[in-house]
């Protein structure tokens, strides 16, 4: 069963872009990055996601059921769901927002509070008005978390925290997955979908562009997309297909979208001390998607 | 994935009313604030009154013949030479005016104050129907409003014991039951405009409530605005007109008008919150 499909996904805002027409399914148990930059739409889907927005046309399904304003509260039983900007009420203490989360579920989540604040280390006495976005986030993961939800949806969750919290926090989202919760991951912070994602989805200006493993992407779709790097000569090769050129003392280095042995060929004559050819990151492929 | 479900952590006690009262304890502190200065007005212009004593038989006589500002105050029905009379006449304008704006100011805030916070994306991700959301905080809209006017009713009926004077109790509770729902009238029309904005309106809450108010007045100095009195809730809820025995028939079709308005407001907010993109 898919944890999350979207079927023709669309919500326009009047005369400014949403998302449109967007087709994807998340498999149950799978990683799976959103990636886009701002403004690209992910923050719309997520809320459409979470019937908090309707969807102009198209359905979508969480966990099996279709989205809509009747089922958000069966639904929303089995997802934990972490926003963007962490804001909860500023009078209250961080602990009291969590236990009221817990209470809003109906759930005594006391214990699995008490290990995920010690491992974030929240202090959770403190005002919401006190804490800084890191640590008001850190209590936006224990609210998606304590309940053990089938599925999490992040946006954009680690912006703010620091290095080590980001890796206590992937830490306790891959033991979770170990048992079964499915991440959708919302992110343009492309070394930790790299890390932690299986899957990509790709957005651009509202539109998925690409849905694939993230193997595939920095593989097998891009494989004529090479990075290269020449040492000895500054001369570019007369070919095809070369793009981002960089150039420094005894050498060049650019994209090359084509077949080797053309390569090769054009690189014959040239004075060639040494050359690297490497497969590109996904920084790039998301680069070349941008254009 | 069945087992994880099925691992799910027990639940406590359903979940019981804790929305609404979350809602109530933030607000419970302005509250009683509100309350204390509203209630300690009315006790203090009743203390006053001892020392007005000896003046206020003239002062009567001649608000009694002041025509139309006479009778847009009330001071035509009734006597002002009396502690109840003063209290219908010149406090409960005081009580009415400040339940009005307290309530105004509080429906507003509400629902409105998620979008305004950005809270909404925490609490719309909890696993509670729209109309669950609504109903608990309008319950704990009702719930402060009642408390607001339990304690604004004890402190001004401990000024009438100090005073050594007790009201008429039929008019008095028929005056409080009236003005509370006057209060919870144009709350629940503020509460309706909450749901609408995205940021708190309360400068427009505070116009609803002195326009509605201003209406009142002007029904009962210009005759030809007379049937303004069936829109404002002020009308119902005019002590001088239930202290003085005034006319019931025309006094429930205001509280009809006052109740249908009462009731499209809270229907119209949860139909269009249903449906409200929160953003």
């Amino acid at each position: 069963m898919n944890a999350i499909e979207m079927k023709n996904l669309t919500k326009t805002y009047g005369k400014n872009r949403g998302i449109h027409d967007i087709t994807m399914s998340v498999e149950e148990g799978d990683i799976f990055g959103y990636l886009g930059p701002n403004g690209a739409g992910k923050s719309t889907s997520i809320r459409c996601l979470l019937g908090m927005i309707t969807a102009s046309c198209g359905q979508a399904y969480m966990l099996g059921t279709k989205v809509g304003r009747g089922q958000m509260a069966e639904i929303l039983k089995r997802v934990g769901y972490m926003p963007s900007e962490a804001y909860f009420y500023p009078s209250m203490k961080a602990g009291e927002v969590i236990r009221y989360g817990a209470a809003l579920r109906g759930m005594d989540c006391r214990e699995e509070e008490e290990r995920i604040c010690r491992i974030l280390e929240v202090d959770r006495n403190k005002k919401i008005r006190e804490l800084s976005l890191g640590n008001r986030k850190k209590v936006s993961i224990v609210c998606a978390l304590q309940h053990k939800p089938d599925l999490v949806i992040l946006d954009e969750p680690t912006s703010g925290l620091d290095p080590l919290m980001q890796e206590a926090f992937f830490d306790l989202l891959m033991e979770r997955n170990r048992e079964g919760m499915t991440c959708f991951l919302s992110s343009h912070v492309l070394p930790e979908v790299k890390k932690y994602c299986r899957h990509v989805g790709i957005l651009r200006e509202g539109e998925l562009v690409k849905v694939d493993t993230v193997e595939n992407l920095t593989r097998t779709k891009l494989q004529a997309l090479r990075k290269i790097k020449i040492y000895g000569t500054t001369r570019i090769p007369e070919l095809e297909g070369v793009s981002q050129v960089v150039r420094w003392e005894d050498g060049i280095g650019f994209s090359y979208q084509g077949e080797m042995k053309i390569l090769l060929r054009a690189l014959q004559g040239l004075e060639v001390k040494d050359l690297l050819i490497s497969e590109p990151s996904l920084e790039e492929v998301f680069i070349h998607f941008y254009g | 994935m069945k087992e994880i479900s099925t691992k799910r952590i027990v639940s406590r006690k359903g979940r019981d009313m804790s929305l609404f009262w979350q809602e109530y304890k933030m607000n419970v502190k302005s509250m009683v604030i509100w309350a204390l200065c509203v209630g300690g007005i009315c006790v203090g212009c009743l203390l006053l009154y001892g020392s007005l004593e000896d003046s206020v038989s003239e002062m009567a006589d001649v608000f009694a013949n002041m025509g139309a500002f006479s009778e847009a105050l009330g001071m035509d029905k009734v006597n002002i030479g009396t502690l109840e009379g003063y209290y219908a006449v010149e406090i409960s304008i005081l009580f009415s005016l400040g339940g009005a704006v307290y309530s105004a100011m509080l429906g507003a805030g509400l629902v409105a104050k998620e979008e305004e916070g950005k809270t909404y994306e925490f609490l719309n991700a909890l696993p509670l129907s729209r109309g669950k959301i609504l109903a608990e905080k309008f319950g704990a809209f009702v719930g402060l409003s009642f408390t607001f006017h339990g304690i604004c009713v004890c402190l001004v009926l401990l000024g009438f014991a100090w005073m050594g004077s007790m009201p008429h109790m039929e008019s008095f509770a028929k005056y409080h039951g009236a003005a509370f729902f006057m209060c919870l009238e144009i709350g629940t029309v503020c509460f309706l405009l909450s749901v609408i904005c995205r940021k708190r309106p309360i400068s427009a809450a505070v116009g609803i409530a002195m326009f509605l108010y201003m209406m009142d007045i002007c029904s009962k100095v210009v005759p030809a605005l007379d049937k303004l009195k069936y829109f404002t809730p002020f009308s119902y809820s005019n002590a001088a007109d239930i202290f003085s025995g005034g006319n019931t028939d025309v006094w429930l079709r205001e509280i009809g008008v006052g109740a249908a308005v009462f009731g499209i407001a809270l229907c119209a907010s949860f139909v269009v919150y249903q449906k409200k993109d929160l953003m």
